[in-house]
C-alpha cells in the first residue's frame, strides 16, 4: 500500500491516512495500538485500541475508539467515539461512547492527527479524578444523534 | 598538456527553505508537490503566514476556505494573517 504509484492514485485525504497509519504503526504512542488488519482494508474507519495509563483511575482498561473520516479530512474533523463493551467512565465520555471534547468539532485543526487525537483522549482520562458520567448522560443519550460531530457541544469545563 | 572543454553541463538543485520538511497540512514534504498537484515548485509554492508557520498555498487556501468564522494558524492558532 505504501508503494509510491499507488499513493500517487490516492485521494487526498486516503493519501495523508495512509502515512499517518504508517507512522503509527511504526512509532505508536504507549498504551496505544491502532487495528491494522481492519485499518488497512478501510483507510476511513480506522480502530484503535487504548489501555489505561499506569497510575491513574483506568490503570489495566482496555478500550477500543472508533475513527470514521470523510473524504475531506484532514480539513473536516474525525467522528470518534468509543466502542464495544468498555466504555470509559468519565465526567465527558457519554455511555454511548460520544466524548465531549472540543478539539473533535470546534477546535479542531488540520495540524492535528489520528495520534494527537489519542494522545488528547489519554490525558483526558489521565487527568480524571473520579470515575463519573456526565450530569446530563441518560438525557443526551436518548436524545442525540448518532453522530457525535451533529451534537451541538457546550464546552464548560476545562479540568478533566 | 594542454585541455580544451569541448562541451558542459550545468546541473542545479533547489529547495525551500521552510522551519519544517513537510506541510503540517497534507504530510508532504515541501520539497514534493501538495496532494492536488503534480510538479513541485513555483506551481505548489508555500507562503508563510505572520504567526511564521508555512505550508503549500493550496493547501491553506483550502483550510480558509473551508472556515465560515474565524481564520487561524493550523499550528497555533493565531489569527492567520499572510506575511507580506
Amino acid at each position: 500500500m505504501s508503494d509510491k504509484s499507488t499513493m500517487a492514485a490516492m485521494s487526498p485525504s486516503k493519501r495523508r491516512l495512509q502515512k499517518e497509519l504508517t507512522s503509527l504503526i511504526r512509532e505508536p504512542p504507549p498504551g496505544v495500538h491502532v487495528d491494522e488488519d481492519l485499518t488497512s482494508q478501510n483507510l476511513t474507519q480506522w480502530i484503535v485500541h487504548m489501555e489505561g495509563a499506569k497510575g491513574t483511575l483506568y490503570e489495566g482498561e482496555q478500550f477500543q475508539l472508533q475513527f470514521r473520516f470523510s473524504s475531506k479530512y484532514p480539513f473536516d474533523s474525525p467522528e470518534v467515539t468509543f466502542i464495544g463493551g468498555n466504555i470509559p467512565i468519565h465526567p465527558h465520555i457519554y455511555s454511548n461512547g460520544h466524548i465531549c471534547l472540543s478539539i473533535l468539532t470546534e477546535d479542531w485543526s488540520p495540524a492535528l492527527s489520528v495520534q494527537s487525537i489519542c494522545l488528547s483522549i489519554v490525558s483526558m482520562l489521565s487527568s480524571c479524578k473520579e470515575k463519573k458520567r456526565p450530569p446530563d448522560n441518560s438525557f443526551y443519550v436518548k436524545t442525540c444523534s448518532k453522530n457525535p460531530k451533529k451534537t451541538k457541544w457546550w464546552y464548560h469545563d476545562d479540568n478533566v | 598538456m594542454k585541455v580544451t572543454i569541448k562541451s558542459w553541463t550545468g546541473v542545479a538543485t533547489w529547495r525551500w527553505i521552510a522551519n519544517d520538511d513537510n506541510c503540517g497540512i497534507c504530510r508532504m514534504p515541501f520539497d514534493a508537490s501538495c496532494p492536488d498537484c503534480k510538479i513541485p515548485g513555483d506551481d505548489c509554492p508555500l507562503v508563510w503566514g505572520q504567526c511564521s508557520h508555512c505550508f503549500h498555498i493550496h493547501c491553506i487556501m483550502k483550510w480558509l476556505h473551508s472556515q465560515q468564522t474565524r481564520h487561524l494558524c493550523p499550528m497555533c492558532r493565531q489569527e492567520w494573517k499572510f506575511k507580506e
